[in-house]
């Protein structure tokens, strides 16, 4: 048989695990997450009767985005942490690394599932909360027309406006991407601590421990830094921490959403390189840890 | 001059025992040459340096000091890994894939796709008697159609070599034997194979040549029949001898320096018994 020749790198290798991966993931039915979804945001609706409609638009968009965000950063550490500790106990690792394979496209593959995964499982909540969006500003615009059908044109459409300019806003749309590369991020430092965790239940705890120190390090930071001065000494110290716990805080955008903010484009662009830098920065740590691993 | 399939040069592995100032030598010194064409049984007790061999061998573990290279490749280098098919000791697979989707994910690897494919799936489904099995998932499949799909995602680039850690292993004796069966059908198409097992018998049956590993070390190597042989007896197996014959045969013996050694039926195996019992239909009542 002729097979082609060996190149150091290869998509339709890479690609060949990103499927597996993604198959795997998604024959451990680890989908039924989303129903948990869409039944939170459904008895979400029903406690929301009594609020006025800024209100109840700004608590779907906090509840729903926030759940994403939970949802998702969960998905990634549990899902990417029993990835390797599975193949090296079941011993598939050692048929697939026996084949022309290496090891970053292993890794690489690995991670593109999870991260497949993640970007069809956020897209399905998006869809399902932009419609339940859509659903309500549609009851709510059709409710405010019989409400408001003795008043001047002018009137009405003010009254339609202010409801359609408290439903849906452009800021949502980069406002899920940010909760993607977060998602991304969380998954690439799972790959690499899994690498030389003993267990998939050791990875899940640092990463949850992570997760934490995350969101809570840039108060800390402030306040670190207003104790001990700003000199490079400092600086350094706060950097390493940054760098070994990602200020997870900077892909928070959920409350300027919810505020409705305008998210100015380069501070979108500047959160999203960043999300990009991390995931790639972990995912070559993993690759240093796993390079030499003796397996 | 042609390239050994495998050739392994002073090979030692060392590995350190974390939290202790002991280290474990798992290989020492270890040389060894398997020919093109041949079928290499490596045996050993467990904890011998067997699978540990092996997995130098693939680049799946580095050498302490020492080398090994496959067809003059340093078992280092991913190219290496082209003309080698796998089976590890037990493999699990990924169970939520169906036999046929298996093949086609090793072969994907491979980088084989399309048509080549799909008919190299074919060919490996019949070979190794899974083409009814081929939609179900690997879940459900028996210890010894696992060892078989393991055999056939080995094969699935035509290897050159192939390297089985104890193929038969947790195998009933008829998945065993239907395993022998194809280890010998591969050596008919000129496959290479490097296998290791504790399964004594069935490595005489089919080895050309043996390696036998002790804590490490390799304490003996050479042809099957150049090992086994007792240089200074000679077996006779005679068919329908009459008492009388045997009766003269002693009697030749008596005014000869030569020494009868044993006198007994020959048996067959329990193995062939074995298979021989249970290969038939079930009885109809």
């Amino acid at each position: 048989m002729k097979t082609p020749g060996h190149r150091p790198f290869s998509l339709s290798r890479v690609a060949a695990i990103t499927g597996n991966t993604f198959t795997e993931l998604v024959r451990l039915k680890i989908f039924y997450f989303l129903l948990l979804f869409a039944l939170l945001l459904i008895g979400n609706s029903a406690f929301m009767a009594s609020l006025s409609f800024q209100q109840e638009f700004q608590v779907l968009k906090d509840v729903s985005l926030g759940a994403m965000s939970i949802f998702t950063s969960l998905l990634a550490i549990v899902a990417t942490a029993q990835l390797l500790p599975r193949d090296v106990e079941d011993r598939t690792i050692y048929t697939i690394l026996a084949k022309p394979v290496r090891r970053y496209e292993y890794l690489l593959g690995k991670l593109a599932g999870v991260l497949l995964l993640l970007a069809i499982s956020l897209l399905a909540m998006s869809a399902l909360f932009l419609a339940v969006l859509f659903i309500r500003e549609h009851m709510l615009i059709n409710a405010t027309l019989r409400e408001t059908a003795g008043l001047r044109p002018a009137q009405v459409q003010e009254a339609v406006r202010s409801l359609q300019a408290s439903a849906f806003n452009a800021n949502l749309l980069p406002g899920i991407v940010i909760i993607y590369l977060k998602a991304s991020l969380l998954a690439s430092l799972t790959l690499f601590i899994s690498t030389f965790a003993t267990s998939n239940i050791f990875t899940i705890v640092v990463m949850v421990f992570i997760y934490f120190i995350g969101h809570l390090q840039s108060t800390a930071r402030e306040y670190w830094l207003q104790q001990h001065g700003g000199g490079w000494l400092a600086k350094t110290f706060v950097a390493l921490v940054t760098l070994a716990f990602p200020d997870l805080q900077l892909f928070n955008l959920i409350d300027d959403i919810v505020a409705g903010t305008a998210i100015p484009m380069a501070f979108f662009a500047q959160t999203a390189v960043l999300g990009c830098v991390y995931t790639s920065i972990y995912f070559f740590f993993a690759w240093v840890a796993f390079h030499g691993k003796e397996l | 001059m042609i390239e050994p399939a495998v050739s392994v040069q002073n090979l030692t592995k060392i590995f350190p025992i974390p939290f202790r100032r002991t280290k474990l030598v798992a290989v020492r010194g270890l040389n060894l040459e398997v020919a093109s064409g041949q079928v290499y049984g490596l045996l050993g007790p467990n904890g011998s340096g067997k699978s540990t061999t092996l997995k130098i061998i693939l680049g799946l573990i580095s050498p302490t000091t020492g080398g090994s290279k496959i067809f003059g490749r340093d078992s280092r280098e991913v190219r290496s890994r082209e003309a080698v098919g796998f089976l590890p000791e037990n493999p699990y697979f990924y169970k939520y894939l169906t036999g046929e989707e298996t093949l086609r994910f090793y072969g994907k690897l491979c980088g084989i796709r399309g048509h080549e494919l799909r008919t190299r799936t074919d060919e490996l489904l019949d070979l190794v008697g899974l083409r009814d099995a081929r939609a179900r998932r690997l879940g459900g499949y028996s210890k010894g159609m696992l060892q078989r799909i393991g055999l056939a995602q080995a094969l699935v680039q035509e290897p050159k070599l192939l390297v089985l850690d104890e193929p038969t292993a947790g195998v009933d004796p008829a998945g065993s034997s239907e395993i022998r069966d194809l280890i010998l059908d591969l050596k008919r198409r000129g496959i290479t194979v490097l296998l290791s097992s504790h399964l004594l018998a069935q490595v005489q049956e089919i080895c050309d040549r043996v390696g036998i590993l002790a804590h490490g070390v390799l304490v003996r190597e050479g042809r099957v029949e150049d090992l086994l042989a007792i240089e200074n007896q000679t077996e006779l197996i005679l068919e329908n001898a009459t008492p009388e014959l045997l009766a003269q045969i002693t009697t030749l013996l008596g005014r000869s320096n030569a020494r009868l050694v044993a006198q007994r039926q020959p048996q067959t195996t329990l193995e062939r018994l074995f298979l021989e019992a249970t290969s038939a239909p079930p009885h109809q009542e």
